[in-house]
């Protein structure tokens, strides 16, 4: 008994002694010089695993950039739709900045910081080439998109608004699963953000077509941890030197060139302060 | 005088009230959470539309899931239990082939075999059709209740096996028949044997339903998920949906209980209240068999008196036989085609997918991962299996602790026990890896942790529950009277559990412990929800890579899960049979 009552002592010491002080981003990425970025590892072309099992994509490409110029060294973390917010949600944060198609949203900015748009997306349908004519097919057809993003909501909503009443949308878990089921016929269409759309029917070329007009603005921003502003700052001067120096064009036309996969043309200009 | 004093019942009560008050006060006083906690999220109705609602109907499905494949689990099990004992080979082998496969194969695995491969088998127009039908709902019950079945067949098999030939011999020799001695002697005699283990597949089944998520179906897990993806409130959504987990196992446990109490046999006169609960609650059934009892008697058959066959009997008798016959050929036939089926899809495949993977599944990346990979990316089956190792050592000490903790005396020992097993037991495996990864380490210990850690502390933690509750029935299958011995050769406590019980109950406890690595290493698979790389994240990154093989990347996995556990559990089969009490003969 009395061995119990000191274990138990020890171990809530030990949980005591283990709240960590949270320092802020800034002051421990530049002391450590190492950056810890959470990208998403599904979402062809932003991040995902190539064909010699390396871990590539605009994001990664735009991460790795950001890092060299902040002279730190890059530790790459998977996340995921459920986990992207909550990794730099906790304290202390489990990553310094997330890449990972996540659309700037005040939801989300209530909980993390954003960085300024740093890509332009729009939410989009993808289907077998000539199965839908016109958007009002898709009211009537079973959807897929992806659990926990805000694709299912937008979806739904859209479907509805196309006169079903009770649109059949199914949340996937990620990227991969929601295209297999579309390849397979298991939905006849599939919604989420245009590129990630475009990436995936890139495996296939010629098999599927992006079809109607784009249903919602997605500006993908860079999400850092809350009330850091120094942090934020840096990512944002980096980002706007990025474009400036046409860095960021370099790195675009790699992956969303004319020539690419995953064609699609710039559009925007990100918000640059003088 | 210290020990003594700790026998009292009051110093044990008081000793727990002040662990709870303990912990309370921390978590509510000295901790900080960092975390703002917001119940309304349940019941206001925020951008996104009703939570509470979301989690309603996440309920509603898991509840409609977990019936519907209780019954095909039922109707499985039952059919090929029966199967397993029939003296016709076909049929064994046929029955056996589909409880070996599918008890040692992941549910996780087999659900995707079913939901991604399997359509490939049809032609496209029947394919179609079979999608237009609520496919993910369907996949997810009758892969459910086919995977339960086959545990269920096992129990069936046992249960009647289990009933000793002396008793069917001398029910023979007092002039019953085979459909009396069935009736009277054999069912209800199975039927306590097997209703308890039954009771918790049943609950298991429950509990399994919860990895439908993975194929969208929106059930409860499915549900809280999405409600912490869309309002970041992790921590509320997974204790509401523990706490209805829980709920659900706790009624389904009551369920259970009353209906062992139902069957115990007790001496008349001596009806404790549960049994007479038990009664009320089981009236319907007790009336309903003895409706159909008196209405059975009416259709009985009279005595054979003649012994004589008329002619239209006779004919009876022979298309009886020949229709048993033809039955029989047809099975052989249909079994026969489908082999032949199954042996063209298999030659059909495309084996340089498989091999060029190969390593990949095996190894993953080992030995060229990144930094911020386990151990330089390894992974695949071997990642799966270290997990299982570790888990399982580490739960090992943990579950004998705490199984030791629940035969205790000591109330303030035995109640915590006895709340850690139980709550663990009563939730999905999927939760409790939900819970150590995102709030045990991301919200209470803050602890940056690579994710093949969290899925191995949270397996370790679930399995300790499990391995606990064996070495408590190991410690209760030693005769009381060797307790009663070491106690009374002045043993202390410990000595006595440590010279007396303990290598006993562990030396019964083997053949389980092997069993549990088994369930160990099947359930690494669930740790694919955090990311981590084992065998079934690494099919599911390749499949996403070659995305048209999914009947090679699939059947190959299930084969790499199927070989390792089925071999195990041969051994544990073997195990059981060189330490089972009966066979051991005792040296004078």
């Amino acid at each position: 008994m009395r061995v119990l009552k000191i274990t138990v002592m020890v171990a809530v010491l030990a949980l005591a002694a283990n709240v960590a002080f949270a320092g802020p981003t800034y002051d421990r990425v530049m002391s450590t010089k190492v950056i810890k970025a959470g990208m998403s590892n599904q979402g062809i072309p932003g991040g995902f695993i190539n064909d010699k099992n390396e871990w590539v994509g605009f994001d990664v490409d735009m991460a790795t950039e950001i890092a060299k110029r902040l002279g730190a060294k890059l530790e790459k973390v998977v996340v995921n739709n459920n986990t992207r917010i909550s990794f730099v949600q906790t304290d202390p944060p489990k990553v310094d900045m997330v890449l990972a198609n996540m659309t700037h949203k005040r939801v989300r900015d209530e909980k993390i910081d954003f960085s300024i748009t740093y890509f332009f997306d729009g939410q989009k349908f993808l289907a077998k080439k000539g199965v839908v004519k016109d958007a009002k097919d898709l009211a009537n057809m079973k959807v897929g998109s992806m659990q926990g993003t805000t694709s299912i909501v937008n979806a739904t909503a859209y479907l509805k608004k196309l006169g079903n009443p009770n649109p059949k949308v199914i949340g996937y878990d990620g990227e991969i699963a929601m295209f297999e089921a579309l390849r397979s016929g298991h939905v006849q269409a599939i919604s989420t953000d245009s590129t990630i759309l475009l990436g995936y029917a890139a495996k296939v070329p010629g098999q599927f077509e992006l079809v109607g007009d784009f249903i919602s603005d997605e500006p993908y921003g860079i999400g850092l941890p809350q009330d850091d502003s120094a942090w934020r700052d840096v990512i944002n001067f980096t980002l706007q030197d990025m474009w400036k120096d046409g860095t960021y064009m370099t790195i675009y036309n790699k992956w969303f060139g004319p020539d690419t996969p995953y064609a699609f043309p710039m559009t925007e200009k990100i918000e640059m302060w003088p | 005088m210290f020990k003594r004093y700790l026998e009292k019942p009051l110093v044990q009560n008081l000793s727990l009230l002040a662990m709870l008050g303990l912990v309370v006060y921390y978590f509510a006083f000295v901790f900080e959470f960092k975390y703002d906690f917001n119940w309304a999220v349940f019941i206001v109705e925020g951008q996104y539309g009703h939570m509470g609602k979301l989690m309603l109907n996440g309920l509603n499905l898991t509840i409609t899931i977990t019936l519907y494949s209780a019954a095909i689990a039922l109707v499985l099990g039952i059919i090929f239990g029966l199967a397993r004992l029939s003296s016709f080979k076909p049929v064994y082998y046929f029955a056996t082939c589909y409880v070996e496969l599918f008890r040692n194969t992941p549910l996780l695995i087999q659900l995707f075999f079913w939901y991604f491969a399997l359509p490939y088998a049809f032609p496209e127009e029947i394919r179609f059709k079979i999608f237009e039908m609520d496919f993910e709902f369907w996949t997810a019950t009758i892969g459910c209740g086919i995977f339960t079945g086959s545990f269920m067949a096992e129990i069936i098999r046992a249960g009647i096996q289990s009933i000793p030939k002396g008793l069917l011999e001398a029910s023979y020799s007092s002039g019953l028949n085979f459909n009396q001695t069935l009736r009277k002697i054999i069912l209800p005699l199975a039927f306590r044997e097997i209703i308890p283990p039954l009771g918790s597949e049943f609950l298991n089944n429950m509990k399994n339903t919860s990895l439908a998520m993975t194929i969208g179906v929106a059930e409860l897990c499915w549900s809280m998920q999405e409600v912490y993806s869309l309002t970041y409130h992790t921590f509320e959504a997974m204790t509401l949906a523990t706490a209805i987990y829980s709920g659900l196992s706790l009624s389904i446990a009551g369920i259970l209980n009353l209906t062992n109490i139902k069957l115990r046999i007790f001496p008349k006169g001596h009806k404790p209240l549960v049994r007479k609960i038990a009664d009320i609650v089981f009236q319907p059934l007790d009336l309903l068999g003895n409706a159909m009892q008196r209405i059975l008697w009416h259709f009985r058959k009279p005595p054979n008196a003649s012994k004589t066959v008329s002619p239209l009997k006779r004919f009876l008798n022979i298309s009886w036989a020949g229709l048993i016959l033809s039955s029989k050929v047809l099975f052989v036939a249909a079994l026969t085609f489908l082999i032949y089926k199954a042996f063209l899809a298999i030659s059909g495949f495309n084996f340089e997918i498989i091999w060029n993977n190969l390593t990949t599944l095996l190894i993953w990346r080992f030995p060229n991962g990144d930094e911020s990979e386990f151990f330089l990316g390894l992974g695949g089956l071997s990642g799966s299996i270290l997990i299982a190792i570790i888990s399982i050592t580490g739960s090992f000490f943990i579950g004998l602790v705490v199984g030791m903790g629940r035969t205790a005396k000591n109330r303030a020992i035995r109640i915590p026990s006895t709340v850690y097993i139980e709550f663990i037991r009563g939730i999905p495996l999927i939760l409790v890896i939900f819970w150590t990864n995102a709030v045990i380490f991301g919200i209470v210990l803050k602890i940056d942790i690579q994710t093949f850690w969290a899925g191995t502390i949270a397996l370790t933690f679930f399995f300790a529950a499990y391995i606990a509750e064996t070495v408590r029935g190991g410690i209760e299958n030693i005769p009381v009277g060797q307790v009663e011995a070491a106690k009374a050769s002045g043993l202390s406590y410990f000595q006595t559990m440590r010279k007396i019980i303990l290598p006993q109950a562990l030396k019964q406890m083997l053949p389980a412990l092997v069993g549990m690595f088994i369930a160990a290493f099947k359930d690494t698979s669930l740790v694919y929800i955090i990311g981590v790389m084992e065998l079934t994240r690494a099919a599911y990154a390749i499949n996403n890579r070659i995305m048209i093989y999914p009947f090679e990347i699939f059947t190959t996995v299930a084969i790499l899960y199927f070989v390792p556990s089925y071999f195990m559990s041969l051994y544990a089969k073997r195990l059981e049979r060189k330490l089972s009490p009966e066979n051991v003969r005792i040296e004078m």
